[in-house]
């Protein structure tokens, strides 16, 4: 299947029967560079290629120590985890990216997670087809007054050139607090990725959503924020890419309620021939009076070729409001180098301090050591690999 | 003996012309003062010997222990043993203090062809150096020099050059930003410092940290040469004519 080829006949096949993401799809068309949301990202070359489909039977769930979910299926999950196949009733009426919908409407059975009470969940992707197309969506829910952090990771190898299209419909429980924290290290020629999500903030509740985006390939991740009264989103974004990578964060955090508050950083590191990409819009409804909200973007290119696409925007809809934002792109402090490079450390080892402290920054936001050090360990790991060539 | 012979200095920061024809020599066990009005070339003289990226050295020479360090990368000159205290040490979040420290210290040691210290060895030299200089501990576990005073950032400086062990010390304008105590720790860490072996090249601008750091040799810098040298009698001196004054009767 090639999904440029799509349209409404063969999608109402696919489909089985026209649904409101169908609709919408059809009504936003399949994206291409003229599309906001995919300006900056190759979306065409990854809709032109002929992908094989793949049937998504649900299987009996192992009992493990982790979520496990293979090519769209889960395998394994902790015991007495619920986790169902079903129909999405509340997909988002407003999303910017078609293929959120086209998402939902290829393959309406989605995999609903509720987490229950205080948890923390471990969620490993994995994917072992070649040349496939893998399209499954994941409806999580939490339950108010708890806490719950789900550590997501992704694995794939020895495959090659297939696509993968996945997102959160994520519904967080009004007085809870949910973080995700999603590692990411991709391989050139691996697969490439468009992660769609949406995140529905309920009142009081607080979220952090922190992507450790690694190593090389393409992949976007979409991702819709809607926040009500008193909501929180503290959205964090490492990138660092290598090589003719891709990849990048387009978002839009919507302040629907009072005293809403969002707090956007990302850090990129960019080496080779890579492209980064935030493009970052947080909009203040007319109903969010009181909304503090705070955006930020700093990269660092590692390489002349390096290109960081940094595009924060504010969309303001009232007066009563505290709201920031700022982006810089650049290169090593060469201050920073000398002073290190003074004291006996070679330029090369300098280069390579300065870039783990910049990563370091945002590391050391992570309160939990055990997952600090697991994602610190997964960037030197990435970023040590590569910096042979740092000069 | 002579450990650093500064020959005919002449130096550039971009299109301007700071250093013209400067010759200067520090001899080991010797503290070496330099003062000057501003403007006269003071930092750029440190920068040219540590190999700093903003000053081209546009004729004359530097050597160090006899041996040209002209073309040396700022990390050679490290390592064999010269050290720049900073005016403004930069600061550097996300890099913590101990491990920079460590690294910077087990280079030296490498490439002395000696072993490299182990976390606990460091940490029991980083107490003894920490208590000495009355700084808190937890200042090494802090990103470097970041959110640090001005006082906290020099006493900073002096944990690296007592831990570094350098050979030929260059103090660029280290009383500057320090109240009393401060300035009495700095100045106890430098002259602890003080074997009969090493020398020190102190640049300021005022008499007060000579006060504490007696100086052998007074150097009056300015229009990028050294053009009064003398002993620590001169500072009274200059406190009392000035540099015009003391330049004029030359």
């Amino acid at each position: 299947m090639k999904l440029s080829d799509l349209n409404e006949k063969t999608l109402e096949a696919i489909a089985g029967k026209k649904s409101k993401a169908l609709e919408k799809f059809l009504s936003m068309g399949l994206p291409s560079k003229k599309s906001e949301a995919y300006r900056y990202f190759n979306v065409e070359n990854l809709l032109d290629n002929e992908y094989e489909t793949l049937e998504y039977v649900p299987k009996s769930i192992e009992v493990g120590e982790q979520i496990e979910i293979v090519d769209g299926v889960v395998t394994t999950a902790p015991q007495g985890m619920r986790i169902y196949y079903e129909a999405c009733d509340q997909i988002d009426d407003d999303h910017f990216d078609p293929l959120y919908y086209l998402g939902h409407a290829l393959y309406p059975q989605t995999i609903k997670i509720e987490v229950d009470g205080d948890a923390e969940l471990k969620l490993l992707h994995r994917f072992t087809k070649s040349n496939a197309l893998i399209n499954y969506r994941i409806v999580l829910f939490n339950q108010a007054n708890r806490h719950a952090t789900v550590y997501e990771t992704f694995d794939a190898k020895g495959i090659e050139n297939t696509l993968v299209m996945y997102g959160y419909d994520m519904h967080i429980a009004k007085d809870s607090s949910f973080r995700l924290f999603k590692v990411q290290t991709m391989q050139e020629q691996n697969y490439s990725m468009i992660a769609s999500h949406k995140i529905n903030v309920a009142k009081q509740a607080t979220t952090m959503y922190k992507s450790f985006d690694l190593g090389g390939d393409q992949a976007l991740q979409l991702i819709k924020i809607d926040l009500g009264e008193r909501a929180h989103i503290d959205a964090q974004h490492l990138l660092y890419l290598n090589e003719q990578s891709k990849r990048g964060t387009v978002s839009q955090i919507i302040h629907k309620g009072e005293h809403s508050t969002s707090n956007q950083e990302a850090k990129n590191i960019l080496d080779g021939d890579a492209r980064g990409i935030f493009d970052a819009l947080i909009k203040v409804e007319e109903t969010a009076k009181y909304t503090k909200a705070y955006q930020n973007s700093k990269a660092i290119l590692l390489h002349e070729k390096a290109y960081m696409i940094s595009k924060p925007q504010l969309e303001i809809y009232i007066d009563e409001l505290e709201a920031a934002h700022g982006s810089t792109t650049g290169q090593l402090d060469p201050k920073q180098l000398f002073y290190l490079r003074s004291r006996g450390i070679s330029a090369i080892e300098a280069r390579k301090m300065l870039v783990i402290a910049f990563a370091n920054t945002m590391l050391e936001t992570i309160r939990d050591t055990r997952h600090q050090e697991l994602i610190r360990a997964e960037f030197e790991k990435v970023f040590y690999a590569h910096a042979k060539e740092l000069s | 003996m002579i450990t650093l012979d500064i020959q005919n200095l002449e130096a550039k920061i971009g299109d301007k012309q700071i250093l013209n024809g400067l010759n200067l020599q520090l001899e080991a066990g010797k503290v070496h003062a330099i003062m000057g009005p501003n403007g006269a070339g003071k930092s750029t003289l440190s920068k040219a010997i540590v190999g700093h990226y903003d000053v081209a050295i546009v004729g004359g020479d530097i050597f160090y222990k006899g041996k040209s360090i002209k073309e040396m990368e700022p990390e050679e000159r490290a390592l064999e043993g010269i050290f720049l205290s900073f005016q403004h040490p930069v600061e550097i979040p996300g890099v913590n203090n101990a491990y920079f420290l460590r690294t910077a210290l087990n280079a030296k040691r490498k490439h002395e062809g000696k072993e490299e210290l182990n976390a606990a060895e460091f940490l029991r030299l980083m107490r003894t150096h920490l208590e000495e200089l009355g700084m808190k501990p937890d200042m090494i576990s802090r990103s470097l020099n970041e959110g640090f005073s001005g006082g906290e950032k020099k006493r900073n400086e002096i944990l690296q050059m007592l831990v570094l062990e350098p050979d030929v010390i260059i103090l660029d304008e280290i009383d500057s930003g320090l109240d009393i105590d401060a300035l009495r720790a700095v100045s106890e860490g430098i002259n602890k410092m003080k074997d009969g072996k090493r020398s020190f090249l102190v640049i300021t601008h005022y008499s007060r940290i000579l006060d504490y750091i007696e100086p052998d040799y007074i150097h009056v810098l300015k229009d990028g040469q050294i053009v009064k040298t003398a002993g620590p009698e001169l500072v009274a001196q200059l406190e009392e004519e000035g540099y015009d004054g003391i330049i004029v009767n030359e």
